[in-house]
């Protein structure tokens, strides 16, 4: 080993990411985010940016304008979680972690919502991602003009890598050297791997499939102070170590030190604009059945791929009678799951998957398109480690039900299972829109979701499958069981440089609103076989970067006064608690 | 009582000519705590065992599961006797000790904990389980039954088994897409039932692990306190040798 990786070996762990100190602000006793210093702001005080949503995109965005001096209010239907208190090692009992209002979903190939993909509280999905934390191969960004399907983005790979690499210091990511797309290293190395793991990474050598440790938002020794992790496998339920990276420990603290106010169960139900100006004015709210009004200079939406078309939807006026930056009818389209079939193989010895996190190792050998497949774009391949629960639909999904599940579930402990991630097109059909004849507890519409393959994507998932049987074949599984099923959310208010077939430019902003943004997964016009965490928060850091410097240019005076740190004594919201 | 070897896998359904298992009372009994059925594929683990070793949170959580069954406050008496018969024949759960599976559904509907999307061609789950016991009636008709509680266990299999193929027509299933309704049921019954940690004795799950976490993640490795497999175990001897016979 060379002097240089050994220095950098011994400061791995010890290595601070630049401009955020969340994990230096937690506190080492407690798990919750200290809030006892948190600003408050005004209903009527008009704030820089109000942004709806604690996700991914909403955090991130949060933490960086916070630290440029911007007054920002952050509105988040769910509930501040507290770890400690509020979240459980237990798969039934993390139920409160969902997005479990009413929705309705459709198409020829419905997909199944709640917990399999929406997030819920202060933290948003990644509360209960596993924590993959892949970036996007230079390829996504240029679909249409390499591969000849789905769309290119107005932004290329070398737009985000910057914000890819300052945010995997900031999770951080701990994995192998990543010999795919654009080739990197992590700062934390990678973790241990679970005997399974280590029988399937062989299974695949074989087959000249190579798989590698990581990229997962898992602390790998202590980080700040966020503990180690401790293997317990429950990463879907919540993380209740602070090991696992989520935005409620990873820009929330930050952002909170810097001014941000992070207002929890408050559900946003319309985005005001005033029609003679085109400018929104703020967004109309409900906290505890009481509707309220937040005056924002301008508004960031950063609901998801359901909710914030969604909400752009159900906020029309007389000048917007079909919605908000929905003059073109995009509003919705091109919402897009990836397929993510599972299969389980059997093995003679006990393999015990719920030990460990779920994500182990992952391969992006199957990424790009290879035309003797007969398929454009790819797949990538992660272990899953199931839990109790998960694994019985699982073996249900396979058709057995009665004796022989019992059988199967009792035979729970010789089992690993892989997943698969297909990269799925983006077709216009796909569409969120408000189902009109079903609303919510404050008498909102709620969301449809309708969704169908196209002959690519079959085609796609069908190889993907057969790669995982080969696989446990080649590690020497005595059976198999397999089961369909999508995994993420992204697109549905995608980004592009034509306003007749995008809804946002690729600053972010809606098109003939110059102070409405977008700024989480709902922009992306493609989604690679990537899970989308990472991409979604680089997305959020890139937008405040724009925003920043757009700023400084605009309103220099302004910008100044506004480096200021925010005052703590900012006017209190009556009943705010 | 065959010894078996667990290494080999010819107890499991896919391997078997008639693709059914082999049969649990081959187990030996559950020795410490409880399974459904008392089936002992790990006869001496009891996970509740190690709830001192558990977050207050957590424990509160899953000891209220075994000590506190809800009483049946969504369904009608007549809707619950059915579907008790039917979560029973879905889950195989022919004899007591039963993980009260009907009750924990019930409890869920009644609180409106709904899982966040509901199906265009569904109606609301709540809604779909009331339908389910007319459906599983009307469908034990078509078999020559008066209805689904007094059909024999071979037409109830054949029942469920049209259900899970998504294969009933006529009457509710004109309306009520069965392949669907499968999903919706379904998933509420393996919910409940592999949350309880009864049903962790039985699969050998090692179940909460906050604050104490996993150390030995090795093939074929155990924590200390995980429960060994009954594989090449009489029970008779077994329970000889330990003298743990009781009476």
């Amino acid at each position: 080993m060379s002097r240089r990786h050994e220095l950098r070996t011994l400061l791995r762990g010890g290595l601070r990411p630049p401009e955020n100190d969340s994990a230096f602000l937690l506190d080492v006793h407690r798990r919750a985010v200290p809030q006892e210093r948190m600003a408050r702001y005004d209903d009527s005080f008009s704030v820089d940016l109000v942004i709806v949503g604690a996700g991914a995109g909403g955090g991130t965005l949060a933490q960086r304008l916070a630290r440029r001096g911007w007054k920002v209010v952050v509105l988040e239907s769910g509930p501040f979680w507290d770890p400690d208190e509020d979240w459980v090692s237990d798969e039934a009992g993390s139920h409160r972690l969902y997005w479990t209002d009413q929705r309705v979903t459709g198409g020829s190939d419905p997909v199944e919502l709640g917990k399999n993909n929406c997030g819920h509280g202060v933290g948003g999905s990644m509360v209960h991602y596993a924590g993959y934390c892949p970036r996007f191969h230079p390829s996504d960004f240029e679909v249409r003009t390499r591969d000849g399907v789905g769309e290119d983005w107005p932004i290329s790979y070398d737009d985000l890598k910057p914000h890819y690499e300052r945010l995997e210091l900031e999770l951080p990511v701990a994995g192998d050297y990543w010999p795919w797309g654009d080739p990197h290293r992590y700062p934390h190395t990678p973790h241990p791997i679970a005997g399974g793991a280590d029988t399937l990474r062989g299974g695949a050598r074989r087959l000249g499939i190579e798989m590698l440790v990581g990229p997962v938002g898992i602390t790998n020794g202590a980080f700040g102070n966020r503990p180690h992790c401790i293997y317990r496998g429950y990463c879907l339920q919540g993380c209740k170590v602070n090991a696992k990276a989520s935005p409620l420990v990873t820009h929330i603290p930050d952002a909170i030190e810097h001014g941000a106010e992070i207002r929890a169960d408050c559900m946003v139900t319309q985005v005001e604009v005033d029609d003679s100006s085109g400018r929104v004015t703020g967004v109309r709210y409900v906290s505890g059945g009481i509707e309220r009004f937040q005056r924002a200079e301008a508004v960031a939406v950063a609901g998801y791929s359901i909710e914030t078309p969604r909400l752009l939807l159900n906020s029309t006026s007389r000048r917007f009678p079909h919605g908000l930056a929905n003059d073109n009818d995009q509003v919705g389209r091109c919402v897009m799951v990836q397929g993510a079939p599972q299969v389980a193989g059997r093995f003679p010895d006990e393999m015990r998957m719920y030990k460990a996190p779920p994500p182990e190792i992952s391969s992006e050998q199957f990424y790009e398109t290879d035309i003797t497949r007969g398929f454009a774009r790819g797949f990538s391949i992660q272990t899953v480690g199931p839990l109790p629960i998960e694994h019985a639909q699982h073996v249900l999904g396979h058709g057995h039900w009665g004796r022989a599940l019992r059988e199967y579930m009792r035979d729970y402990n010789h089992w690993y299972t892989l997943g698969i991630l297909s990269e799925l097109l983006p077709l216009p059909e796909n569409r969120v829109t408000i189902a009109h004849d079903v609303t919510d507890q404050n008498g909102i519409p709620v969301a449809r979701m309708d969704y169908s393959q196209c002959e690519n994507d079959r085609n796609n998932i069908a190889f993907a499958k057969q790669t995982l049987h080969d696989i446990f074949d080649a590690a020497g599984a005595q059976d198999v069981l397999v089961t369909d099923r999508y995994a993420h959310l992204v697109g549905g208010c995608r980004m592009g440089s034509d306003p007749e077939r995008s809804v946002v430019d690729s600053d972010h902003r809606a098109w003939g609103l110059p102070n409405l943004f977008i700024a989480d997964g709902s922009v992306m016009p493609t989604q690679g076989s990537a899970n989308p965490a990472l991409t979604i928060m680089a997305l959020a850091s890139r937008l405040a970067e724009r925003l920043t410097l757009k700023r400084a240019g605009a309103q220099g005076a302004r910008q100044q006064r506004l480096r200021l740190r925010p005052q703590r004594s900012a006017p209190s919201r009556a009943g705010a608690g | 009582m065959a010894h078996r070897d667990f290494r080999s896998a010819e107890h499991l359904p896919n391997l078997r000519p008639d693709r059914q298992p082999a049969s649990p009372e081959e187990l030996p009994r559950q020795r410490n705590g409880v399974t459904p059925q008392m089936h002992g594929r790990y006869p001496d683990y009891n996970v509740l065992d190690e709830a001192d070793h558990w977050d207050e949170v957590t424990r509160r959580l899953v000891f209220e599961r075994v000590e506190r069954t809800p009483s049946i406050r969504f369904f009608t008496k007549a809707e619950a006797d059915t579907l008790g018969i039917f979560c029973d024949v879905v889950m195989a759960q022919d004899r007591e000790p039963k993980v009260p599976v009907l009750n924990m559904v019930d409890a869920k509907l009644f609180a409106g904990e709904l899982d966040g999307f509901r199906f265009a061609d569904m109606p609301d789950d709540r809604e779909t389980w009331r339908r389910l016991p007319l459906g599983l009636d009307a469908a034990a008709r078509q078999h020559g039954a008066g209805d689904f509680q007094s059909a024999s266990e071979d037409v109830r299999t054949r029942v469920v088994d049209a259900l899970a193929k998504g294969e009933l027509h006529g009457e509710v299933w004109d309306e009520l897409p069965p392949g669907k309704t499968w999903k919706v049921v379904s998933r509420a019954i393996l919910s409940a039932f592999y949350s309880h940690p009864w049903a962790w004795n039985e699969i050998g799950f090692g179940g909460p692990a906050y604050p104490r976490g996993y150390a030995r993640l090795g093939v074929g490795q155990r924590e200390s306190w995980e429960g060994d497999a009954a594989f090449e175990r009489d029970p008779v001897e077994d329970t000889e040798r330990r003298g743990a016979q009781g009476t």
